[in-house]
C-alpha cells in the first residue's frame, strides 16, 4: 500500500511539472541566463590565467557550471518555507494521518517534479555549453554525472526537510531557506569549483552534505572520472534521510502532545 | 446634473488569439442623478455595477459614449475630480493596516491640501457624525470590520465630497453593522447635502438607504424608478417563515399564500399590498407555539425577474 | 510635494511598527549580499585581475548594486509590483486620490528586506571602498542615476502588464536585471555586451557607476545620465498609457 502511494505521488508531481509548459520555458530561460554569465565569467578566469585553473580548462569549467546550476535550480528551495508554513498552520496534522509516511510522501513529491526540470535544464544548458565553450571533455563520465545529479538532487530534498523540520520546534522556518541556499553556493560548489576554494574552507566543505548536492555530479561532468563521488553522495544521502526521519518523527510526537 | 452618463459603454476584451472574448460590461447605459440625491444601484454579480461606478470616479476608461459628473468628464479630469468626490469601495482600502486611521487622515489631508487646523475639525465632525472618535488612534488591524468600515468612511469624507460613490460597502458586514452603516449613509445625506451613489446586490440596502433605485443587468438599466414605486409594485411580497412547537392554523388574509404548512413549519407569501405585514405576524405570535420566525425580502432574482415582467411604460 | 512625504512617512510608520520582523529580514538579506562579496573575493584571489577589474573594484560595483538595488526594491518597492498590480486591481485606491498617479504608487510601500541590502551597499562602501569626501559624493550621484536607472527599468517591464494583460514582464524584468548587473561588463562582449547596455541596461546600473567612482569620464558619467533619462522617461509614459487600459482587475472577477 506504502510503495504504491508513494510511486503514484512520484509519478503524478512528474507528470505535473512536465504539463506545465509556461513555467518550464521561464524557468529554462532564466538557468540559461545564470549559466550564459556565471560560466562566462569563468572562462573569461581561466582564458587570462593561461588556460587553467586548478586543473579546470575552459571547456571543464563550463560544464561544470551547467551541472552545479541544473542540480540546484532544478529543485525548488522555498519548500523548506512552505513546510515551514504548512507546519505553522497545522496542514500537517492532516498528513500525519495518511498511512504513507508524510516524509516518504513529500520526497517522492518533490523528486517527482524535480526529475523532468533537471532533464530539461541539464539538456538546455548542454546545448549552451556545446556552443559557447565545446562538446563535454570527456564523454563517458557523463554517464556517471547523470544518475548522480538525481542522487544530488535526493540529498539535497533530504536536507531541505531535516531543516524545515526545525519548524516543528521553532514554529517558524522563515527565512532558514534563503541562508540554506547561501550556504550552498558556496561550500557546495555551485558557483565556485571547490577545488578554487581557499584550503581551510576547502576542508571544511569536505565534512558538509551540501557538495553532494551541485558538486559532486558538476565534477563528473567537467571530465573527472571520479566514481568515489557517488559513494560519498549516497553515504550522504543515508545520514540525511536518518537525520530527516528522526526530526518528523520526533516533530509528530510534538504535534500529538501540543494537539496540532 | 450631479451625474449624467449618455449611452456609456465599456468592453473588456480577454484571452488569448482563438480564444479570444469580448465582454461587454457596461452597455449603452444613460443614467441622470441630481445633486443631493440618495441612489442605490443595484445588480447582480458580472452586472457591471462596479464597471459603472469606476468609470464614472474616473478610474476606467469607456469604449465609447460619455458621462458628466460635476461637469467634469471622469477620465479626463480625473484629479480634478477627485477633489470633488469620495470613494468607498467594499474591497479596496484606503487605510493603512499597521497604522491608527488618524494616521491615515494625517496623509489624506496633506494630500488634499487641508491645513492642520480644517484636518482636526474635520475628523472631530466626521467623529460625531459617524459615531466613530474611539476607534481613530487604534491601529486599523485591531479593528472589527464594522469599525473598519466607519473609518473608511470617514477617510474619503475628509475633504467634504459633494458626491459619495460606494461600491459594495456593506460587505461582510454583520446585520447590526449594516444597519447602522446605512443610518449614517442617510444621516450624511440628510444633514450635509452629500449625494449619495451606491452599488450593491443586497435588496435591503434599497429599502433602507436609497430614495431612488436603479437595477442594472447585464450592463443595461432595467429599471430607475422611486423606491416608494418599487416597494407597491416590486417589494411587496415578503416570505414568512415560521418555527413550530405545536400545529397551528395559518394566517387566512387576503394576500396571505400557503407555501408549506406541517406541524413544525409554516411558511406563507405576504403581499403587503393587500395585508401588512405587521397584521399577519401579530396573529401568527398570539400564542406560544411559535418558538422562530423570519421575515424575508424578496431576493433579487425574483426582483429582477419580475422587472422583466412589468408592462412597458 | 506635501502628500508625497506624508505618504513617504506612512510608509516607513508601517515598517517600523513591527521592528523585530525588519532586524530580521534586513539582517538576512545583508547576510545574502555577505556570501556574494565572499565570492568575489575569493574569486580575484584565485584570478587577480581581470580585464581591468580587481577586487577593490568589484567591491565598489557590489556597493554600488546593492545600495541602488535597496533603494529600487526596498524604498520604491511598488517598482516590480507594477505589474501585478496592474492585473489585480490594486491600483484603484491611488486612482482614487487626486494625486499623479505613479509617484504615490512608488512611495506607498516598503519593503523591510531591501532595506538590509540598502544598509549593507553603503556599509560595504564606508569600509571596503576607501570613501574620501570626493569619492562619498561621487557614490551618492551614481547611485541616484543608478536607482533612477532600475526604477524606471521595473516600471517599464511591468507596466507591460497593462498591454500584456499578465504580469510576468515586471518578474522576468526584475530577475534578470538583477542576475546580470553583478557582472563587470566589460568581461562580456558581442550582442550579450550591447544587451547589458540597452535593452537590460544591467551595466548602466553596476559596472558604469562604480568605474566612475574610480575614475571619472564625461563621456561615462553623460551616458549614464542619459541611460537614467531615457529610462525614467519611457517608463512614466509606458504607465501613463497604460492606465488607459486598465481594467481594475474586473476581468477576473467575471470568470
Amino acid at each position: 500500500m506504502t510503495r504504491r502511494a508513494l510511486v503514484e505521488a512520484l509519478r503524478g508531481s512528474a507528470h505535473r511539472s512536465l504539463v506545465d509548459g509556461g513555467g518550464m520555458v521561464v524557468s529554462i530561460a532564466f538557468y540559461v541566463v545564470i549559466v550564459g554569465t556565471l560560466s562566462g565569467l569563468w572562462r573569461v578566469a581561466v582564458h587570462a590565467n593561461g588556460g587553467e585553473l586548478a586543473g579546470y580548462s575552459a571547456v571543464a569549467i563550463t560544464w561544470y557550471i551547467i551541472t552545479s546550476e541544473a542540480a540546484i535550480v532544478s529543485v525548488n528551495a522555498r519548500h523548506i518555507e512552505d513546510i515551514g508554513a504548512d507546519i505553522a498552520q497545522g496542514t500537517v496534522a492532516v498528513e500525519l494521518l495518511r498511512p504513507a509516511s508524510v516524509l516518504g510522501v513529500r520526497m517522492a513529491t518533490e523528486v517527482g517534479r524535480g526529475l523532468p526540470k533537471v532533464a530539461a535544464l541539464w539538456g538546455a544548458g548542454a546545448v549552451v555549453a556545446a556552443v559557447v565553450a565545446g562538446g563535454p571533455p570527456r564523454s563517458a563520465t557523463l554517464l556517471l554525472a547523470a544518475p548522480s545529479l538525481v542522487l544530488a538532487i535526493i540529498a539535497n530534498l533530504l536536507a531541505q526537510h531535516a531543516v524545515a523540520a526545525i519548524a516543528f520546534w521553532i514554529r517558524d522556518a522563515g527565512s532558514v531557506w534563503f541562508l540554506y541556499l547561501k550556504a550552498v553556493f558556496i561550500t557546495g560548489g555551485m558557483i565556485i569549483p571547490l577545488e578554487l576554494l581557499p584550503d581551510g574552507v576547502q576542508h571544511a566543505a569536505m565534512l558538509m552534505p551540501f557538495r553532494a548536492m551541485a558538486y559532486a555530479p558538476a565534477r563528473l561532468a567537467a571530465g573527472y572520472w571520479e566514481p568515489m563521488l557517488f559513494v560519498e553522495q549516497l553515504v550522504w544521502i543515508g545520514i540525511l534521510g536518518v537525520v530527516a526521519s528522526a526530526a518528523f518523527s520526533a516533530g509528530e510526537r510534538r504535534l500529538q502532545v501540543v494537539g496540532g | 446634473m450631479a451625474i449624467r452618463a449618455r449611452r456609456l459603454t465599456k468592453v473588456f476584451e480577454t484571452g488569448r488569439r482563438r480564444a479570444r472574448r469580448r465582454i461587454e460590461a457596461v452597455r449603452e447605459l444613460d443614467l441622470d442623478v441630481a445633486a443631493g440625491e440618495r441612489v442605490a444601484y443595484i445588480g447582480p454579480n458580472g452586472a457591471g455595477k462596479s464597471t459603472s461606478i469606476k468609470i464614472l470616479t474616473g478610474i476606467l476608461h469607456p469604449t465609447a459614449g460619455g458621462a458628466t459628473v460635476l461637469g467634469l468628464t471622469p477620465w479626463e479630469d480625473r484629479r480634478l475630480l477627485a477633489r470633488r468626490i469620495g470613494t468607498l469601495f467594499g474591497q479596496r482600502s484606503l487605510l493603512w493596516l499597521e497604522l491608527t486611521p488618524r494616521q491615515s487622515y494625517r496623509m489624506l489631508a496633506a494630500i488634499y491640501g487641508l491645513d492642520r487646523a480644517a484636518e482636526q475639525r474635520r475628523i472631530a465632525e466626521l467623529g460625531d457624525l459617524l459615531e466613530a472618535s474611539g476607534l481613530f488612534d487604534q491601529p486599523v488591524r485591531s479593528l472589527s470590520l464594522g469599525q473598519r468600515m466607519r473609518c473608511e468612511l470617514t477617510a474619503c469624507l475628509l475633504h467634504d465630497p459633494e458626491i459619495l460613490f460606494l461600491d459594495e460597502p456593506t460587505i461582510g458586514l454583520d446585520l447590526v453593522a449594516k444597519q447602522r452603516f446605512r443610518e449614517l449613509l442617510v444621516r450624511l445625506n440628510e444633514q450635509q447635502g452629500t449625494t449619495i451613489f451606491l452599488t450593491s446586490h443586497d435588496v435591503a440596502d434599497i429599502e433602507h438607504v436609497a430614495k431612488r433605485a436603479i437595477v442594472i443587468n447585464h450592463g443595461e438599466v432595467i429599471y430607475d424608478d422611486e423606491v416608494a414605486a418599487m416597494r407597491r409594485t416590486l417589494l411587496a411580497t415578503k416570505v414568512v417563515e415560521v418555527g413550530l412547537v405545536e400545529a397551528i392554523a395559518a394566517p387566512t388574509q387576503a394576500g396571505v399564500t400557503l407555501l408549506e404548512h406541517s406541524d413544525q413549519v409554516l411558511r406563507l407569501v405576504v403581499d403587503t399590498n393587500l395585508t401588512p405585514i405587521r397584521v399577519v405576524m401579530d396573529e401568527l405570535l398570539d400564542g406560544p407555539a411559535v418558538t422562530d420566525i423570519s421575515v424575508v425580502d424578496p431576493p433579487l432574482e425574483q426582483v429582477i425577474g419580475e422587472i422583466y415582467e412589468l408592462p412597458a411604460r | 510635494m506635501r502628500g508625497l512625504w506624508a505618504t513617504l512617512r506612512n510608509a516607513f510608520a508601517e515598517v517600523v511598527a513591527k521592528p523585530l520582523a525588519l532586524a530580521a529580514q534586513m539582517s538576512v538579506m545583508m547576510i545574502n549580499d555577505f556570501v556574494w562579496v565572499v565570492f568575489w573575493v575569493l574569486f580575484f584571489d584565485r584570478v587577480g585581475t581581470l580585464g581591468g577589474w580587481d577586487r577593490n573594484s568589484i567591491l565598489l560595483l557590489q556597493a554600488v548594486l546593492t545600495t541602488a538595488g535597496g533603494l529600487s526594491l526596498g524604498l520604491f518597492t511598488n517598482a516590480r509590483r507594477i505589474g501585478a498590480m496592474a492585473v489585480a486591481g490594486d491600483l484603484d485606491a491611488v486612482l482614487a486620490l487626486p494625486v499623479a498617479p505613479l509617484p504615490f504608487v512608488l512611495l506607498r510601500r516598503i519593503e523591510p528586506v531591501n532595506l538590509g541590502d540598502l544598509a549593507f551597499g553603503i556599509g560595504l562602501f564606508a569600509i571596503a571602498c576607501n570613501p574620501t569626501p570626493a569619492r562619498a559624493l561621487a557614490f551618492a550621484l551614481v547611485v541616484l542615476a543608478s536607482t533612477t536607472l532600475l526604477t524606471g527599468f521595473l516600471v517599464l517591464t511591468g507596466a507591460l502588464a497593462f498591454f500584456l494583460g499578465r504580469s510576468e514582464s515586471g518578474e522576468l524584468g526584475f530577475h534578470s536585471m538583477l542576475l546580470l548587473g553583478a557582472y563587470p561588463v566589460d568581461l562580456f562582449a558581442g550582442a550579450i555586451r550591447i544587451l547589458l547596455f540597452t535593452v537590460v541596461p544591467a551595466a548602466f546600473v553596476s559596472a558604469v557607476p562604480a568605474r566612475l567612482i574610480e575614475e571619472f569620464d564625461a563621456g561615462r558619467a553623460l551616458a549614464l545620465g542619459g541611460a537614467a533619462t531615457v529610462f525614467a522617461i519611457a517608463a512614466t509614459i509606458t504607465f501613463t498609457l497604460g492606465l488607459r487600459r486598465y481594467t481594475s482587475g474586473s476581468v477576473w472577477t467575471r470568470a
